[in-house]
């Protein structure tokens, strides 16, 4: 039954590839507007203090500064997930980041000297940077916004998740081997190639505010800005230039995109706002640090019995969408492998740090890091196989997990059958393991939402599509391309189904004032969501062609192919433009335009977190081959071999970028990066200090993709972009504990961290011993999990 | 920031540069690669720029050979030792420290002036040279010129022994007398590329035909205030053959390349770290 398609499933370039490679696409960066003005903000001094006074008269008094702008000067909202954020802070600050005034100038150099001439007197205060800490009956208030006492019974109580499935205690009763360990995950960030970025726009004739913003979510962007502003949400246009990288970075509006708004409605001029690279480092979201604490159990023959999680956040001073994170990482505990009892618990606790975000994987990272090393625990407890007890206790098609997701397609077992055979696991991982290189070999799995997540009213998207005289598809979308290559495969779709050619279609999807509703690109939804929005407004547009065509070639019902401008059955054929001209200058006289919206058949979970919350699901195994050097510490990565569920490839060369980026991303996370803080300041806002890893550090990534064809997708396609960096760290650090037999517990594995390590594990005493402390203090200085 | 520029495109303009900003704040730039995170880092004010980028000259800009050694201009480039049959075949070390530094784009522009002047204790092709026991050949304004050997010439992290009137014009480094050689750069650092060391050990041993050493130089860096040239080790280790040390040789070598070492934590690193790696690479030369 599988259809013939031409291109579907066929290599195709980015649609927009050749734009960005040649500098001819438009970021945030490039844009200039007649008269625009150029933003700067002064943040604090200090992560925790109180603010006596402000003094912004020498600022203002600098020629070309045309405004400054203080708390005492904004009517607005405060913002965030929580409402707990001020756009400007006054009387106190809670984290580094902290905005105090802003100026707009006549360029970036004045607004640069305005904000150097701006006094601030400071009350320093001692900050809380441990979320234990700020759980302690005597830890301050640190956000007074928040409503931890009234929800939580602890003041410094953020946001609180509470799961349950089966009978957690009598699963621990029947279990041969429990595993307790403590994992700690660091904070890094998104490093987007282009910095933050907004330019805004403002007519105080029309009271309209147009917005070129590089938001993942303009639909919510746009919500959030009119709350914020205190306007109303149809008066405020977003537009998306040319995005230089999203991660998740972008699902969050923060305070400096309302603080450029409220620039350009102060002067009435166009104002642009554009991060240096230290401050996208310093003022740009975060991946959440946590602790979790996780009890894992099995039975003798290794079949999971339970799972008992408790996780901490490091919230920071406000509250972004990164505290629901939750949310995804129970899914996880819940529901990958199978599993009759689980209890998950996790608090996000502020602090003076700064907040985190959301991050590509949400929080998925970070749960499966420790779950898939406590399989491996239990495995070595058992005396097992760790691909086996993978095996045994893998997700299957039909099941329906404890927290109520259905798998209607599941390519758990074939993912990790692939990359068990391909990855050579059990030839490596059982190599004896001499000399200075020491190889090994780990396996980790995952699960994660393929086909969008119902966490709003809606996880919908609408779609346009116009089909002029010429034969020329304009679509226009509610989803957004933010580099993941969504326009390609849009267009794609169009190509196979109306038979039109690439350079005939055109893709509208920036513009709010134009685009129907969409909630954003997030949770791996976009192809799935508006591959499907587009396949039925699609199916609508032939509805009137074929009716057209049929009238005009004198048949009546056939059955229309539409191939290379044509639409034709038999003998029979015509010139699709032929028949467009038809629909608009003969009578009736009609547009041949159409338009859809498509609701995915999610649905919501209800407050217990139950519910298939998801329209499929996407899985995913990974073997990586490593080599530590024992002398050094050094961790190399070999070979990463991914499987995963895709549903069905769509655009391979275009996922094949989605599996390498996300590799890229996972063994960063596991090896090198990490925001360094000291008491709430960061010591590496650089990509000096701040280890992100080059092209040069990639090693080969070998995909083999399964093709479940779940109806529900696309031609069966599922979500795929969160899901190569999800297992990675984990995978990495069982491969290390298989080379060198010594298992880590934190992110990342710094080469120190594994020499200090294997000097500890060496018999006898280590050498230079004494200065074994120095490591430890440095170790804590650097704040490894917090 | 805002600063006065000057370039000057032969070596008496530079001079004369150089002579007429006697009384100001000036800098030397090159490649710009470690200049402009200065700048950034800590912006100067009332600054002027003298710009030596333009300087055709010869003497700036070649790598020359003669029976007693190879020079190279101040204003050679890593990519340009790359390319060198010279270098790659009788100085790997520094070869292998040339292509350690940072990117391809970086290599083009950074100088080997430039890395020497910047006196950075983990500065690669500094260490390789100090290794090859290298001197600095330096230029007044009044067009004369000293030499001086690189491991002096290094006073601590950014100072040298350059004066404000003179310019860092040549570097010499001795010829090989044998034709036997093992010489090499072991870079630490967190990533392959767009890296600062952690630790560098450059050693060059040359060899008699039977395997003896007989000449060595060997510098640490980033484990010091400056790159030292760890001469005891050097001692100790000529007149063995290189591939038939004992386990406690090895050891002894590498406890007197740790004499030279007194590193700082910092956020890369710990000292603890920076000693421990830099002992096991020293003793793992030898296997």
């Amino acid at each position: 039954m599988t259809k013939e398609f031409k291109h579907i499933g066929k290599a195709t370039q980015k649609f927009d590839g050749k734009e960005r490679v040649s500098g001819k696409a438009v970021y945030g960066h490039d844009l200039e507007l007649p008269g625009m003005l150029y933003a700067a903000i002064l943040r604090t001094r200090y992560p925790c203090a109180e603010i006596l006074s402000i003094n912004t008269s020498k600022a203002k008094a600098l020629e070309g500064v045309e405004c400054v702008l203080t708390a005492e000067d904004a009517d607005v909202h405060n913002i965030s997930y929580k409402r707990d954020h001020p756009i400007l802070k006054k009387g106190r600050v809670n984290c580094i980041r902290d905005e105090i005034v802003a100026v707009a100038a006549r360029s970036k150099e004045i607004a640069e000297e305005a904000i150097r001439l701006i006094e601030v007197e400071y009350r320093v205060k001692k900050g809380v940077y441990d979320p234990f800490e700020a759980l302690l009956d005597t830890a301050p208030i640190i956000n007074e916004f928040g409503k931890g006492l009234e929800s939580f019974d602890n003041k410094n109580i953020a946001e609180a998740f509470h799961y349950e499935h089966g009978d957690l205690e009598a699963e621990k009763a029947r279990s041969k081997v429990i595993v307790k360990k403590r994992y700690e995950l660091p904070r890094v960030t998104h490093a987007c190639m282009a910095t933050s970025n907004i330019t805004a726009d403002y007519s105080p004739l029309t009271g309209r505010l147009t917005l070129w913003a590089s938001t993942q979510v303009p639909f919510l962007y746009l919500r959030d800005m009119a709350h914020a502003l205190k306007m109303a949400p149809s008066n405020i246009r977003v537009v998306q230039p040319v995005i230089g990288g999203g991660f998740g970075s972008k699902l969050d509006m923060l305070p400096f995109e309302p603080i450029c708004a409220l620039l350009a409605i102060k002067t009435a001029k166009p104002v642009q706002l554009l991060y240096s690279r230290e401050e996208e480092f310093l003022a740009s979201p975060t991946r959440q640090p946590m602790v979790i604490d996780l009890t894992t159990g099995a039975d003798e023959q290794g079949k999971f019995t339970f799972r008992a999680v408790e996780i901490i956040m490091d919230n920071g001073a406000y509250t972004s969408w990164g505290a629901t994170t939750p949310f995804v990482m129970m899914q996880t505990f819940s529901s990958l492998y199978q599993v009759p009892a689980c209890r998950f618990d996790a608090r996000a606790v502020y602090t003076n740090n700064p907040f985190a975000g959301s991050f590509r994987g949400y929080g998925n990272p970070q749960a499966t890091f420790a779950l898939e090393s406590n399989i491996d625990l239990m495995a070595e407890a058992l005396g097992m196989d760790k691909a086996e007890i993978r095996l045994l206790n893998a997700n299957y098609p039909g099941e329906i997990t404890g927290q109520g997701l259905h798998y209607n397609t599941c390519g758990a077992i074939p993912a990790l059958k692939a990359v068990v055979e391909k990855g050579r696991y059990h030839a490596i991982a059982h190599a004896p393991k001499e000399g200075r290189y020491k190889r090994g070999i780990g396996l980790a799995s995952m699960l994660h939402v393929g086909g969008g997540a119902k966490i709003y009213r809606s996880d919908g998207c609408g779609t346009t599509l116009k089909l002029d005289d010429y034969g020329y598809l304009t679509i226009i979308t509610g989803s957004n391309e933010i580099g993941q290559g969504s326009e390609t495969v849009l267009a794609m779709i169009a190509m196979e189904e109306l038979g039109i050619e690439q350079d005939k279609i055109k893709i509208i999807n920036t513009d709010t004032d134009v685009k129907p509703w969409d909630v954003g690109v997030h949770a791996s939804r976009t192809s799935f969501v508006a591959g499907n929005s587009l396949l039925g407004a699609i199916s609508l547009l032939k509805e009137k062609l074929n009716k057209k065509a049929a009238e005009l070639l004198h048949i009546e019902g056939p059955d229309f192919v539409y191939e290379n401008g044509m639409i034709r059955v038999d003998a029979h054929e015509i010139k699709i433009d032929k028949v467009v001209r038809d629909i608009h200058f003969m009578p009736p006289h009609q547009l041949c335009e159409v338009s859809f919206f498509y609701e995915p058949s999610s649905e919501f979970q209800d407050k217990q977190f139950k519910g298939d919350v998801s329209g499929s699901y996407a899985f995913a195994s990974q073997a990586i081959e490593v080599e530590v050097d024992t002398l050094t510490g050094a961790v190399r990565v070999l070979e990463v071999h991914v499987s995963q569920d895709v549903g069905r490839v769509l655009n391979p060369l275009g996922l094949q970028g989605q599996i390498e980026g996300g590799v890229a991303t996972g063994i960063g996370y596991a090896l090198t990066e990490e925001m360094i803080y000291e008491d709430g300041l960061l010591k590496n806002p650089s990509f000096h200090g701040y280890k992100l890893l080059t092209a040069n550090d990639m090693p080969k990534v070998h995909f083999y993709p399964i093709e479940t064809n779940d109806g529900a997708g696309p031609y069966g396609a599922k979500g795929a972009s969160e899901a190569p960096l999800i297992p990675t760290s984990a995978a990495i650090a069982n491969a290390v504990a298989n080379a060198i037999g010594v298992r880590f517990y934190s992110l990342p594995l710094t080469a120190e961290k594994v020499l200090f390590a294997l000097v500890q594990k060496s018999v006898g005493t280590p050498r230079r011993c004494a200065t074994l402390s120095e490591h430890a203090q440095i170790e804590k200085q650097k704040g490894h999990g917090f | 920031m805002d600063f006065e520029v000057v370039t000057p495109h032969t070596q008496s303009e530079l001079l004369g540069a150089i002579a007429a900003n006697q009384g100001k704040n000036f800098r030397i730039g090159a490649g710009y690669t470690d200049l402009i995170n200065q700048f950034k880092l800590r912006p100067e004010r009332d600054l002027t720029v003298i710009n030596i980028a333009q300087i055709r000259e010869d003497t700036f800009r070649n790598i020359s050979k003669n029976d007693r050694c190879i020079e190279l201009g101040a204003l050679v480039t890593a990519s340009d030792l790359l390319g060198n049959d010279t270098v790659r075949k009788e100085f790997p070390v520094l070869c292998e420290a040339a292509s350690s530094v940072a990117s391809m784009q970086i290599r083009n522009t950074a100088t080997i002036g430039g890395n020497i002047c910047n006196a950075s204790p983990s500065a690669d092709m500094s260490g390789a040279l100090v290794a090859l026991q290298a001197r600095c050949r330096i230029l007044n304004v009044k067009g004369e010129r000293r030499e001086e050997p690189l491991v002096s010439f290094i006073r601590g992290p950014r100072q040298t022994s350059l004066e404000k009137h003179e310019i860092l014009e040549r570097i010499i480094i001795p010829q090989n007398t044998s034709a036997v050689i093992k010489s090499g750069f072991e870079k630490i650092g967190a990533r392959k590329s767009m890296e600062i060391s952690i630790v560098f050990l450059a050693y060059h041993f040359q060899l008699s035909e039977s395997g003896i050493i007989e000449k060595a130089g060997i510098a640490c860096g980033a484990v010091a205030p400056v790159i030292p040239f760890a001469d005891r080790a050097c001692a100790y280790i000529v007149g063995k053959r290189l591939n038939e040390l004992k386990d406690d040789e090895k050891e002894a070598f590498a406890q007197k390349v740790m004499e030279y070492a007194a590193p700082i934590s910092d956020i890369r690193a710990s000292a603890w770290y920076r000693n421990e790696v830099l002992y096991n690479i020293s003793k793992a030369l030898f296997e």
